[in-house]
This record gives C-alpha cells, structure tokens and sequence, in this order.
C-alpha cells in the first residue's frame, strides 16, 4: 500500500508531467485561459491516460515482447491510443452526449497528446507491473489536472493585472510556467 | 530479417483490428445525426461569433432544423445566408439588405451652437459632459463617433457638420446605431418606400422647437390631418408612420411646414 502511495504522490509532485518533465505544454499554454475549460481538458486527459496505460500495458508484454518487438512500442502506441480515443468518442457521443459536447474538441486533442504517450511510455520504462502502472497513470494524470488549474488560476488572476508591454500575452505566461516549474522542484527529494 | 517481416505483420494485423474494431464500433454508437441541421450548418458562415444568440454556428444549425430558431437568425451571414438557410428549410423568408438613415436635420444652417464647446471632441462626451454642443438637445452632436466605427467606409462627415450614409456601401449592420448617443440612426429595408421623419426634438413646445432648430418636427400635426391613408400618427412628438397604410403619395412631405417629413425612396 504505502509503495502505491509513494508511486502516486512521486508521479504526481516530484515529477509532475507537465512541470517537471516538460510534457504537453501546449494544453499546458493554450487551454488554461480559464478555469473552468483547464478543468474540462484535465478531467479528460485524465481518464484517457489511465485508459491507454491500462491497454498498452498487456498489448506490450502479450503481444510485443514474446515477439521480441520491443522496438516498436512509440508507433504501435500511438496507434492504440489515437484508436482508442477515437472509440471513447464514439462511445460520448452516444451515450452521454451532454458530456460529448462538453469536452468533445477537448478529446480529439488528447489523441495527440504527449502527455499520454510519455506515461505509457514510463510504465514500460520503469519496469512496473499493471497495478503500478495503473496508479504511476492515476497520479501522473493528477499531476497534469493539478498544473493545469493552478496555471489557470494564476492566469485569471493576470487578466486584472498590467504587466509591462514587452511582457503582455505569451511572454509573461512563459516566464509564469518557469516560477511554477521551480516552485514544483521544491518537491524533489520528497520520496526517494 | 525474419524480425522485420514479423514487425509488419504484427503492424499490420494490429491496425486491421483497430480498423475493424472502430468501423464497429462506429456502427454500434451510431448518432441519427440530423440531416436538416447539418445542410444548414453547411451553408451557415461557420465564423461562431454566436450573434445569433446560440452557442456557435452548430448550435444555431441545431435550433434551426428544430424549428426553435428564425431561418433569418444568423445577423454576420445576412441575406444570403437567410435565403440559404430557409432553401433547407423549405420556409420562405423575407430578408432583405438594410441601410440607416439619420432621423435629424440640424447642420449648421439649421441647428446653431450653444456655445464654444472645449472639451473633448467625441459626441459620446460631449452629450455626457453638456448635452450635446447644439441648441437642440435632441440633434446629432457632430463629431463623428459613427463615422469612426463604421467598418464599410459608407458613413463621412459632411461640410454642413452631419454624417452622410453612403447607401450602396451601408450593410445594415448597426454599428453606428450602437454608438450614436442620441440614437438618430434607424434601420429601414432597402426595398422600403413611404414617409419617414427627419427629426428627433421631442419638446412638446412649439416656441422652442423653432429656436432651437429650423429643421425641427413643431408637432403641429398636419401630417396626420393631410393623410389620405391614417398612416401617420404623431407619437412621443415624433411622426411615426405605418407603412402598411402609407402608399408614399407624398402629401404629407409637400404640407410639412419645416420639411421634417421625406420619403425614404428619395433619400437611401
């Protein structure tokens, strides 16, 4: 149990996918313009996340590794998760469509998404068994919905400030993503 | 080599499955989606500015085949679109091009300055800081403000201090409307024809309205006694005419004693 928490708490703080790691900067930059879409696309990357990681994971060691295909995991992973973002689609937009409407564009950016393919990617890595990788996916998708609020929550605080003119627009917001991803490196060492 | 042959056979295995399986999936989740609704967003600009009081263009789509929205609702596509939209529909809709026309007379021959106005030379401050810089109170300030925001190049100030519509370039779009702080600007159809009043004062005292202006509605009511149809009635202090009684004989523009009444085919 505690080895569950530890893996959690590490995906989700110490290398926070998105601000330690570097990955999907671009929901990161482009959809925190306020709080309430951050949420949206967080919650769906969210669910996507633990939903590949859950299927690359025996279509890696049942199909690729007896046939000796490791080398192959970046292309065939890309197909499955853009597969299987395209069938979670289908399946909104049939059955919940409220939902579909939602975070109908949200989803047909996660296919994309970097954020997705790093963490299935770091299950196969770092030698985890299903469970770990399950939880390594839960917390990383955590992390990616916590540093996508925070930084909506620091933008909508932005809006009502006046920032000199040779900061305004995207160079105050990178400068922004610098003092969060510093802040986050206050983790490190937290777990070992 | 064997491994390469087994890696595009695997790949190739595993992308036919996914095939298979999204085709069927497909058919399983299948959406009816509406036919109507997507011939019109087809047709709509597809610009989601959601003046149509829908969210996006999809949405106006979807109100539409459902009948909840005009077949003439969407504002940025105008005419074309309406028409476009009520082909789908099968309804008939009689949009038109609209132009404006400025409901006051008073240049500077007619309505005289009330003093040397110093401030800041925009009618939206001049009518908040000292009511206009005019004798009458009710006519164009004269600085401009719709001549600044209007898109189409169709409206110029004039020599005699108003602003002139050019009406080949006027889209109808009511920008102009939005920032005259008098509200002179109105929209009529192009195709409209009748008598239509130049004027705004809507002081009841006959005495002022000729002071302040020479151009000004005295609400002497000739033209209601001079209609032949009953079309006009003097409401508020202003003319206003029903133009499905109104057959634009002119009477009423010829009997009016300061010219307030013109007939719109005339002047757009």
């Amino acid at each position: 149990m505690n080895q569950y928490l530890s893996i959690f708490l590490k995906s989700m703080l110490v290398d926070n996918v998105v601000l330690i790691q570097y990955l999907a900067i671009c929901p990161f930059i482009g959809m925190t313009s306020d709080t309430g879409k951050a949420t949206g696309m967080g919650i769906a990357t969210t669910f996507v996340i633990i939903l590949a990681t859950a299927v690359t994971y025996p279509i890696y060691y049942g199909i690729m590794v007896p046939l000796k295909l490791e080398f192959l995991e970046t292309l065939i992973f890309i197909l499955v998760i853009a597969a299987l973002v395209q069938l979670v689609e289908f399946y909104l937009k049939k059955s919940i469509p409220s939902l579909y409407s939602a975070m109908g564009v949200y989803l047909a950016l996660i296919t994309t998404n970097c954020a997705v393919l790093g963490t299935t990617l770091n299950c196969i890595s770092k030698n985890y068994n299903y469970v770990q990788s399950l939880v390594y996916a839960a917390g990383t998708a955590c992390g990616f919905l916590l540093a996508l609020v925070i930084m909506s929550g620091v933008r909508e605080r932005m809006k009502s400030s006046t920032p000199p003119k040779f900061l305004q627009g995207k160079p105050i917001l990178f400068v922004t993503a610098g003092l969060l991803s510093l802040s986050f490196l206050g983790f490190s060492g937290l777990i070992k | 080599m064997t491994t390469v042959i087994i890696a595009v056979i695997v790949a190739f295995i595993l992308a036919f499955v996914i095939g298979v399986l999204l085709g069927f999936f497909k058919k399983i989740f299948a959406v009816p989606v509406d036919e109507k609704a997507q011939m019109i967003r087809d047709v709509l600009p597809g610009a989601n500015c959601g003046a149509c009081g829908y969210p996006g263009c999809d949405g106006f789509a979807a109100a539409c085949a459902a009948g909840e929205a005009p077949a003439d609702g969407c504002a940025a596509g105008g005419v074309k679109t309406a028409q476009a939209v009520a082909k789908v529909l099968g309804v008939k809709v009689d949009a038109e091009d609209h132009v404006v026309v400025l409901a006051c007379r008073g240049c500077k021959d007619n309505c005289i300055p009330r003093g040397l106005y110093n401030g800041v030379k925009n009618c939206a401050a001049a009518h908040e800081a000292v009511n206009g810089t005019k004798m009458c109170q009710w006519g164009c300030v004269g600085f401009g403000d719709c001549v600044d925001v209007c898109r189409f190049d169709a409206l110029s100030m004039g020599d005699d201090g108003l602003p002139h519509v050019d009406t080949k370039k006027c889209t109808g779009c009511g920008m102009c409307i939005k920032a005259c702080p008098m509200h002179l600007f109105f929209k009529v159809p192009v195709s409209r024809k009748g008598a239509v009043a130049l004027c705004s004062n809507r002081n009841e005292n006959k005495a002022m309205v000729l002071k302040t202006c020479k151009a000004g509605c005295i609400k002497c009511g000739k033209c209601e006694r001079v209609c032949k149809k009953g079309a006009i009635k003097v409401t508020d202090g202003i003319p206003v005419v029903d133009y499905a009684l109104c057959n634009s004989c002119g009477t009423c523009v010829e009997g009016c004693p300061t010219h307030v009444l013109a007939l719109v085919e005339n002047i757009i």
